[in-house]
């Protein structure tokens, strides 16, 4: 199980969290799952369990916060959705993340 | 960063709760994980693997998410604690020392100081209580007076500049009616200053002020101010009671205002629930009136408060200034003249604590406990430190065993911190716990006798703070020792060790030696000062009072407001005294104006037959006075129901008195003369008595005169205390005194019943309190020394046994073992004593003030003390080397 996906950082989850949840409004643990496969076009197999303590992470810095709600399929399910710290946060950590992505390109640039 | 703190802690307290709200958003996380797949055409099972599959490992998201969730430092904390308490578990013979060591050293000092805040140190709880003032007489003598006579007082409040007010208030039971019965309820006559003074609000109506501090009082009558208790126990809190009449001592009163339960007025001990004008004192009282005794009445507590600008030097110097002035308007000019040659002068000291006589007797003997309490909390540290340490050696094996297992050094430091901080916490709980019950014990023994007093003993915060922080401090700095030590040397050489490398530098190590060196050197420090105040206490019980107290029982009547006089007054008493005589096992029954050993004092001055004038103690007994009391009659013969008002007047004298009034003979039949007004009242002796102890047991039986109480004219009050011999217990008597009392004068309050040894119990109450507790003290300081010499011993000797089997197989006898044991504390002991005895020769002398007929160096005492400490020692050193002999070698060495 999971013997071929990847470790990804930490940071990487948590914007991508962050972002969805922008995008997609209040969602819950599996549909942010889902839809993070599907913006990554399916290149990115995560184990879907792994977005729990990212999600628990994110909640504990009052970046998100959760509901218990009813799904579309009438289904109980928990709820989460940006704080006001939380979509402030998503510029900064676009940024930092852009500023990582740019230097490890540098790096794979370099000749060797 | 403080959000996730708090929901992590929030977490740890809802733990199973998040569970099972993460198992049912996984639960959910599936099965919509499984519709999706079923939707797109998988079979059932299959889309469900495929769900699961892609959700991971569903044991170890909750792991990670437990992590996440969880405060690991607080939960090692909480791991930390269950094994602390495990480990103090498991040894719980060093658990309770150290908890009973700590709970001594925080409880007595919590204890002693909340007394001494109590009584000397808190301020009144009025505003700007610092501005305060209490004024005293220098007789000329070593000590001040504290009492002033009615006209003084008068005067000084008429002249003041450096004064805003000077206020005048006195103690005194009243007798209030309610109903048909008499109830006596403390209260305080007050100079119309008083509550301006105090400047605190009533809770209802006014206080009293000046215009009620005149004679005849108010045009609408006197007025009272009550307490907010009186008002509720007995008003119900009637808020319609302002106006409303009640009668004090057969006068009838207007209440015109309650004072809060907060105020008391300026004695820190006492709670008077009445307050009646100074002036009408000399109403109630009549003819025995402390105000109509003028300057021969000394009763007046004055204190003042300070006109804003002056200090106190300023109303010192003044009053001082003030004195001939004021002393030139009292109407005795004799005795103006005799005080002028005195150097009577008024003075001024701080008031912010307000004013109580106890404080005189207490101050003194509650510092030195106080400085005891000190010595107990350094011998409570010294103790811990030393079995902390033993302990620590004792366990620095387990240590390096954790610490090559993996434990890092920061974690076995946080766990002992933790076991020390478990048992500073028990130790400071159970110390706290027990201060309230010692200190009301001790506020007993110290108000005994003093009806209608208090103490307020609550715990100061500042020292228990104080105390528990050095005693939690001393366990935790020593039980973090042994941590540093485990960890500090070379791990893998210790562990190779075994038990017998180790000895070495264990046997050369000075700490532990000075650590209980010190603690019998102050064990024997306290145990030399208890002994040396109860050997005092025990020779003033044996001083001898001249009479003997056992089996006399003391029935004090209240007749001042009775209404009898003259004949019909001995009638009733003597009628009392037939009714009395006849319960079971009284043998003997009379009475007496003055109760001995009280601190009363009554004397008059008397001119000898060559002119000269004598001081003599007073006393106006009944017949069989002496009998009952059992103080021998010498000569002569005894007062008879006979000599009345209309036969001569008739005296007997004491030894002292004989030796003083007639040196050179004879003195029945001779006469004495007492100087009334312009003419003399000549007094024929007719009998000789012993002498016996008057007013304190602490000085010698002085001169003293007896008048008959039939001759008596009643001028000094109609009540009259009645003392019965009996053989049994007082209960029977009170009852029977009560019923006789309530048939033959039911106006008068139900007479309160004491025996004359709770009489002597009580004036000594200073030096039994003292006594008592430097007994404890010294008790407990030689169980704790025993305690550390005992367990020092034992586990180093523990750690000792494989050598000790080698030395035995090697052909040592069991005798010299034992010796070689024994001898480690030997030296120790004999080192402290030393030490110990050096510094008691030195602070003993601070008790000399105390002692009575005991010197503070009596060797008596210090070499009982020394051999009681040299037995304890001993004893508790005995024990582990008879253990040690008992080591069977080859079991021992076979051990390691």
């Amino acid at each position: 199980m999971g013997e071929n996906k990847p470790d990804i950082l930490q940071g990487t989850l948590d914007l991508m969290v962050l972002k969805t949840l922008e995008s997609m409004g209040p969602l819950h643990g599996y549909g942010i799952a889902r839809r993070i496969e599907q913006v990554s076009g399916q290149t990115l197999i995560i184990n879907q369990g792994t977005i729990y303590p990212a999600l628990l992470r994110l909640e504990q810095r009052g970046w998100i916060k959760a509901e218990w709600g009813t799904s579309e399929a009438n289904r109980r399910a928990r709820f989460y959705s940006l704080t006001r710290i939380g979509r402030s946060r998503i510029a900064e950590e676009t940024r930092n993340w852009e500023r990582i992505s740019a230097t490890m390109a540098l790096f794979l640039a370099a000749p060797k | 960063m403080v959000r996730t703190f708090f929901s992590r802690i929030a977490a740890m307290f809802r733990g199973r709760n998040l569970d099972a709200s993460l198992d049912e958003e996984v639960r959910a996380h599936i099965d919509m994980a499984t519709e999706e797949h079923i939707l797109r055409g998988v079979p059932k099972d299959e889309a469900r693997r495929l769900a699961l599959r892609e959700f991971g490992g569903v044991t170890q998201v909750r792991e990670t998410y437990r992590v996440q969730r969880g405060l690991p430092l607080l939960e090692q904390v909480r791991r930390d604690v269950r094994f602390g308490v495990l480990q103090l578990w498991k040894s719980p013979g060093f658990t309770l020392t150290a908890i009973l060591t700590l709970a001594l050293g925080v409880g007595a000092n919590t204890t002693i100081f909340s007394m001494i805040n109590g009584l000397l140190l808190r301020p009144l709880p009025v505003p700007e209580s610092g501005r305060l003032v209490v004024l005293g007489i220098n007789f000329g003598g070593p000590k001040p007076g504290f009492s002033f006579p009615e006209p003084l007082f008068r005067g000084l409040e008429r002249r003041q500049s450096a004064f805003n007010t000077v206020f005048a208030f006195d103690r005194s039971p009243f007798q209030v009616k309610s109903g048909a019965s008499t109830e006596v309820i403390f209260g305080q006559y007050v100079s119309g200053t008083f509550f301006d003074a105090l400047q605190t609000p009533p809770l209802l109506g006014r206080t009293l002020t000046v215009g009620d501090d005149r004679k005849g009082g108010d045009p609408s009558g006197f007025a009272t101010v009550i307490g907010e208790t009186l008002w509720t126990n007995r008003f119900h809190r009637d808020p319609a009671i302002i106006g409303q009449k009640m009668t004090v001592d057969n006068v009838v009163f207007t209440i015109a205002g309650v004072m809060p339960r907060s105020f008391f007025g300026a004695d820190p001990l006492q709670r008077p629930q009445i307050f009646l004008p100074l002036a009408v004192e000399e109403v109630l009282n009549g003819e025995r009136s402390m105000t109509r005794a003028g300057v021969h009445g000394w009763w007046l507590n004055v204190m003042g408060r300070l006109a804003p600008g002056a200090n106190l030097e300023q109303a010192n110097s003044e009053v001082s200034a003030a004195t001939n002035a004021i002393l030139g308007a009292a109407p005795d000019a004799r005795w103006v003249a005799r005080q002028k040659e005195r150097h009577f002068h008024f003075l001024a000291q701080s008031g912010s604590t307000g004013f109580t006589y106890i404080r005189l007797n207490f101050r003194k003997p509650l510092i030195a406990l106080f400085v005891m309490c000190g010595g107990i909390l350094l011998l409570a540290c010294l103790n811990l430190a030393s079995l902390l340490l033993a302990r620590g050696t004792a366990r620095q094996r387990e240590l390096a065993t954790r610490m090559a297992l993996g434990a890092s050094r920061r974690r076995l430091i946080q766990q002992l911190l933790v076991e020390g901080l478990l048992l500073g916490a028990a130790g400071t709980a159970a110390g706290l716990a027990l201060s309230p019950v010692v200190s009301r014990l001790l506020a007993a023994v110290l108000l005994g006798g003093r009806p209608g007093t208090y103490l307020d003993t609550s715990i100061d915060v500042r020292v228990f703070a104080f105390a528990a922080a050095a005693a939690v401090l001393a366990t935790l700095l020593f039980a973090l020792a042994p941590a540093i030590k485990a960890t500090s040397r070379r791990l893998v050489d210790r562990m190779k060790d075994g038990q017998h490398a180790t000895l070495t530098h264990e046997r050369s190590a000075i700490l532990p030696r000075i650590l209980l060196g010190a603690e019998v050197g102050l064990a024997l420090m306290l145990v030399v000062g208890a002994g040396l105040v109860s050997t005092s206490l025990l020779r003033l019980y044996n001083s001898g009072e001249g009479f003997d107290p056992r089996g006399v029982e003391n029935i004090s009547f209240s007749m001042d407001k009775a209404g009898l006089k003259g004949d019909a007054l001995i009638a009733f008493y003597r009628e009392m005294a037939a009714r009395l005589s006849h319960q079971p096992a009284v043998t003997g029954v009379s009475y007496a104006h003055q109760v001995p050993l009280t601190g009363n004092e009554w004397d008059e001055d008397f001119t000898d037959e060559s002119g000269v004038s004598h001081d003599i103690y007073m006393n106006s007994v009944a017949p069989a006075y002496f009998s009952s009391m059992r103080i021998p009659l010498l000569a002569g013969r005894d007062f008879t129901w006979n000599d009345t008002p209309a036969t001569s007047p008739k005296i007997i004298l004491n030894q002292s008195a004989v030796r003083q009034l007639f040196p050179n003979g004879n003195a029945l039949g001779r006469s004495l003369r007492q100087k009334e007004g312009d003419k003399f009242a000549v007094f024929e002796v007719v009998g000789v008595v012993g002498d016996t102890k008057y007013s304190d047991l602490r000085s010698a039986a002085p001169a003293a005169a007896y008048v008959a109480m039939p001759q008596d004219d009643g001028s000094h009050s109609p009540s009259f205390t009645a003392f019965v011999r009996t053989s049994l217990p007082s209960g029977p008597l009170a009852g029977a005194v009560r019923a006789i009392t309530a048939q033959m004068a039911p106006q008068i309050p139900a007479p309160e019943v004491t025996s004359m040894l709770t009489i002597i119990d009580d004036s000594l109450g200073a030096e039994r309190m003292m006594t008592m507790l430097a007994v404890f003290f010294a008790i407990c300081a030689l169980v704790v020394t025993a305690i550390g010499l005992y367990g020092t011993l034992a586990y180093a000797t523990a750690r000792r046994t494989a050598e000790i089997g080698i030395r035995m197989a090697l052909g040592a006898q069991r005798s010299q073992v034992a010796a070689m044991i024994f001898g480690h504390n030997l030296w120790v002991v004999m080192g402290g004593t030393l030490i110990g005895l050096a510094a008691a020769l030195l602070a003993t002398r601070a008790l000399a003030g105390f002692l009575f007929l005991t010197s503070a160096r009596d060797p008596w005492v210090i070499a009982a003390s020394i051999a009681a400490l040299a037995f304890t020692s001993c004893a508790a050193s005995l024990l582990p080397a008879l253990r040690a002999a008992r080591i069977e070698p080859m079991t021992a060495i076979r051990c390691e």
